[in-house]
């Protein structure tokens, strides 16, 4: 059980606001007209609510870990972390050795993933 | 109530060699014989639906399977039902040593679980950058040899990937059912961490620790149940939206991705919107690989759901009875992480399946 406070209060009520709010802006973001925004940074529409959902999903996903898991927190959290750590390896694999390839790479690939951009 | 059987008869007998209060383990053989059942199940059920062809004569062997999942289930529960958190035993080795053994068990087997959706996530991820999508196909407009060698046909199947979230995402009513999982999911990870807290709330009298963990595992049991069944509305059922002039509501059906046609077998697929507006011309997808890993995905997390939803039922029992105190509430915490671990692949399914 967390034995701690998020700004002073209990950790698991903040955990389950801030889910709701962040679920909200999710929601909101694929609702909402953003292709002005979009043509301002010369992209489509699309691309900007993948950015979003993308950026909103990394803390909801530390929220439910952390809180409500107890991955944070309790005597034994640090070692459970690196247990639920253990697969990102074989996750890191998968998605970029299967998730990211295909039969035309070479030419399909998105930019940021070809050699190119590394300086290679 | 620790054990103490004899002086303490509300307290359930317990069954075959889980004498609690003389230091037997907490284990059981009965998961295995559930695993047994659930295999003789689902391959039966394979093959009796091999190929699209029934094969009636595989009946008897899905009931055999039901039946072995529904004792081993029972035998199960019913040998839990008396341990009371007499002896919970603890890893000794590096490096889980002093950490409950069943709570790293879990976990372990959440990292098989986290393994199972990457794959389901890495193939979308694989399919959907890999296959054009056939919103891009029509946009290029009608084939012409001259001005648009690559354009659609009419007649001529586009092979395409087409996100479930072309409908989903179309209208807020179409993305109502989803969006209300999302939030029913949340709360209900909510709702479990709090009957974890009540159970192991040490000064909270006995009737109210009662009433409290069980309308909390209660809650989530519910939640449960709502999340499936929006499930259901959104797939094979749709929903009808009234009319309400006062907040300019207009009277009109939302259609299910069923009768969309939005199905892991449609080769001849025809989405509305994919209509030339000059000639009337229809583009039609074949979008097999992109419905499959939509129904795969989701079905899969929606199976871990039901999974859920089997357990809950068991807790809930118990936790009416009053049967969880603080010495056993870890059991609680233990079927919590399964159930946070169901939220948090939901976390990644709902925005890259229904919302982009």
């Amino acid at each position: 059980m967390a034995h701690y406070k998020i700004f002073g209060q209990d950790p698991y009520w903040m955990n389950f606001f801030g889910l709701m709010i962040l679920t909200a802006i999710e929601v909101a973001a694929v609702g909402l007209d953003l292709s002005d925004f979009a043509a301002d940074y010369d992209t489509t529409e699309k691309v900007v609510t993948l950015w979003i959902l993308t950026i909103i999903a990394i803390p909801k996903f530390i929220m439910i870990a952390a809180i409500f898991m107890h991955l944070y927190g309790d005597a034994d959290s640090g070692i459970l972390t690196l247990t639920a750590l253990f697969p990102a390896f074989f996750i890191i694999i998968m998605v970029l050795f299967v998730g990211l390839t295909h039969p035309d790479a070479a030419t399909a690939l998105p930019d940021w993933c070809r050699p190119g951009n590394f300086g290679v | 109530m620790s054990g103490d059987y004899d002086h303490d008869h509300h307290a359930p007998q317990p069954w075959g060699p889980h004498d609690w209060g003389h230091g037997a383990p907490h284990n059981s053989f009965s998961p295995l014989f559930l695993s047994m059942g659930i295999a003789i199940f689902l391959f039966s059920m394979a093959q009796a639906w091999s190929y699209g062809t029934y094969n009636p004569g595989n009946i008897p062997m899905i009931l055999l399977g039901l039946l072995v999942i529904g004792f081993s289930l029972f035998i199960w529960w019913r040998q839990d039902l008396s341990f009371d958190g007499h002896y919970e035993p603890l890893a000794t080795g590096v490096p889980f040593r002093g950490i409950q053994i069943r709570k790293v068990g879990v976990w372990v087997f959440l990292m098989s679980e986290m393994m199972v959706f990457t794959s389901l996530f890495s193939t979308y991820m694989r399919y959907r950058l890999g296959i054009e999508n056939c919103g891009t196909v029509y946009e290029r407009g009608m084939f012409d040899p001259v001005s648009n060698p690559t354009g659609w046909q009419e007649g001529v199947v586009v092979t395409c990937f087409e996100p479930a979230s072309h409908l989903i995402a179309s209208s807020w009513w179409h993305l109502a059912p989803g969006a209300i999982n999302t939030f029913a999911l949340i709360l209900s990870s909510f709702t479990i961490v709090q009957a974890l807290r009540y159970a192991k709330m040490p000064d909270l009298d006995d009737e109210a620790r009662r009433k409290k963990v069980y309308r909390y595992l209660g809650t989530t049991w519910f939640l449960a149940v709502l999340f499936l069944t929006l499930k259901m509305i959104e797939w094979f059922i749709g929903f009808y939206v009234p009319e309400i002039s006062a907040i300019g509501l207009h009277e009109h059906d939302i259609i299910s991705l069923v009768d969309e046609g939005y199905t892991i077998n449609a080769d001849h697929y025809q989405h509305h919107s994919y209509v030339d507006e000059a000639t009337g011309a229809h583009m039609v997808a074949d979008i097999q690989v992109s419905a499959s890993l939509f129904y795969v995905t989701t079905g899969t997390h929606g199976a871990h759901v039901a999974g859920g939803i089997i357990g809950l039922t068991y807790m809930t029992f118990k936790a009416w009875k009053g049967l969880y105190t603080p010495a056993n509430a870890v059991s609680i915490e233990y079927f919590g992480l399964y159930w946070h671990f169901v939220d948090l692949v939901w976390v990644l399914v709902f925005p890259f399946f229904y919302l982009y």
